[in-house]
């Protein structure tokens, strides 16, 4: 890909890089189909039970089912809703997702551009999702949609903070934003990770992404029982589809960044295991933060909307100035 | 915190456990002994006395006797038709605790599922048939307490 993206821009590299972004968008809605499967196999699991097992084998038919009955729905707009913007929102969501997927680096061979602010576009077009999901919820027309749009909005904005705080320590120990450079600089025994020099900062990483995507336990947002489907109660057939695909986007975005940030990205834990290579490594890592997530998921209770906001702003954050000051005050001790 | 963490090992334990989902309909469900499920007529004991046709809350039961063609026997009516409407029948027992000759008693099957409402109106022949798992205490091969227990 180094090669391609050196040369001058020709019909060649056009085409190299259109098809690897279509192929990256089937793979990814491959993998969305299939974790869904997955998630409900756990959760199942962990609670004593067998996920899908029905439709085909092993259930593995379970998400195309459900896929398909999701696009043959029939697309309901409520007749005082805002029509433009209710036809926006779950687009405005989903595009900031994908495109995420372009500054992780899945190998080093294989990534899809190179940004020296490699992070910031990360954060900074995550952040358009929030306003797709506000405008959702205002589009709706609905009290019940505002409400859960407006705590969901909150509830983002709030954990974006500690999230690019706790990425701000491995920025300062790799010296730059490129994450493909964060990456690199973690090579060698596995005790070069990110993990351990920035612990604090993987811990709050890890809690703040999880409310980022509004999972389990800060599920508010998604809380079916309780906000009556929140933001996305109106949105029926393919548009609920694309919410529910933004969400597991994002998963598989914020694995993949909390992969390449703390987890060594493509290096195996130890150089002698280089001959397995890259992807699988990646993947593995992957993997278990995918895994991680559902069994957050399958264990915990949901938080209160207050217990949420306090405990983003009155802990993580100051918990996250402090890992930087530390970070900042060993580097220089260091040196 | 410790709470959190040991929450996560629990969730981890079961993921290994045993599941408790049963298996169906891919093995069978093997139901209790006393379960009410369809019932099992023998139109050999029936005395046509109409007991059970009398106390069937639903009115499920229809039957009909015609003169015993045996003049020697004692008893005066034997079966015709016996029908059971299980549109409607509550499986709820009765009829067989009022039955003097346990003709009629439940067996443990319960799967009546069926695509059209005719198929659920079964005759006495089909009743007759259902002949496998009938509950242990009215089992067919210990026939001598019955008659004693019955008029309990």
């Amino acid at each position: 890909m180094t090669r391609f993206m050196e040369d001058s821009l020709g019909w060649l590299n056009f085409g190299v890089f259109a098809a690897s972004a279509v192929a990256l968008l089937f793979i990814v809605l491959f993998v969305v189909c299939y974790l869904i499967y997955f998630e409900r196999k756990f959760i199942g699991w962990m609670q004593y039970r067998v996920g899908p097992n029905r439709v085909g084998p092993f259930g593995l038919l379970q998400s195309i089912a459900d896929v398909a009955k999701l696009l043959l729905k029939e697309d309901v707009i409520p007749k005082r809703a805002d029509r433009d913007l209710f036809v926006l929102a779950p687009v405005l969501t989903f595009i900031p997702a994908f495109t995420v997927l372009a500054v992780i680096p899945y190998t080093e061979e294989l990534y899809f551009t190179n940004l020296n602010v490699g992070v910031l576009y990360y954060i900074a077009v995550s952040g358009i999702s929030i306003i797709g999901i506000v405008i959702a919820g205002w589009a709706s027309n609905n009290s019940y949609s505002l409400l859960g749009a407006m705590r969901s909005g909150a509830q983002m904005i709030s954990y974006e903070i500690p999230l690019v705080m706790s990425i701000l320590g491995t920025v300062l120990i790799s010296g730059s934003m490129n994450i493909r450079t964060i990456v690199i600089e973690q090579e060698g025994w596995f005790w070069n990770w990110n993990i351990f020099p920035q612990i604090i900062g993987f811990l709050v990483f890890m809690v703040a992404a999880v409310a980022e995507l509004a999972r389990t336990p800060f599920d508010l947002p998604e809380a079916e029982n309780e906000l009556v489907a929140g933001y996305h109660v109106e949105y029926t057939g393919f548009r609920f589809a694309f919410f529910m695909l933004s969400e597991y986007v994002y998963m598989i975005a914020m694995s993949g960044l909390a992969t390449a940030i703390f987890l060594g990205g493509w290096h195996a834990p130890a150089p002698f295991l280089d001959f397995i290579p890259g992807i699988v490594w990646f993947l593995l890592k992957w993997a278990f933060c995918v895994f991680f997530l559902f069994w957050l998921r399958a264990t915990m209770p949901r938080v209160r909307i207050d217990q949420l906001m306090t405990f983003g702003w009155r802990y993580l954050i100051p918990l996250s100035l402090v890992n930087i000051f530390l970070t900042a005050i060993i580097m220089q001790i260091v040196r | 915190m410790k709470g959190l963490v040991k929450g996560l090992g629990v969730s981890l334990k079961t993921l290994v456990a045993k599941k408790a989902t049963l298996r169906y309909p891919d093995e069978p469900i093997i139901m209790p002994d006393r379960f009410r499920g369809i019932q099992h007529f023998d139109a050999e004991k029936c005395i046509v006395c109409n007991q059970c046709a009398r106390i069937c809350p639903t009115e499920c039961i229809t039957l009909t006797g015609k003169r015993n063609p045996d003049p020697e026997s004692k008893q005066k009516l034997v079966i015709d038709t016996y029908d059971i409407n299980f549109e409607i029948c509550i499986l709820c027992d009765l009829c067989t605790e009022v039955c003097p000759t346990e003709a009629i008693v439940m067996t443990n099957n319960f799967e009546l599922a069926t695509y059209s409402r005719d198929e659920l109106f079964k005759d006495m022949a089909w009743l007759q048939s259902n002949n496998t798992n009938i509950r242990k205490e009215n089992h067919p091969a210990k026939p001598a307490a019955k008659a004693a227990k019955g008029g309990e």
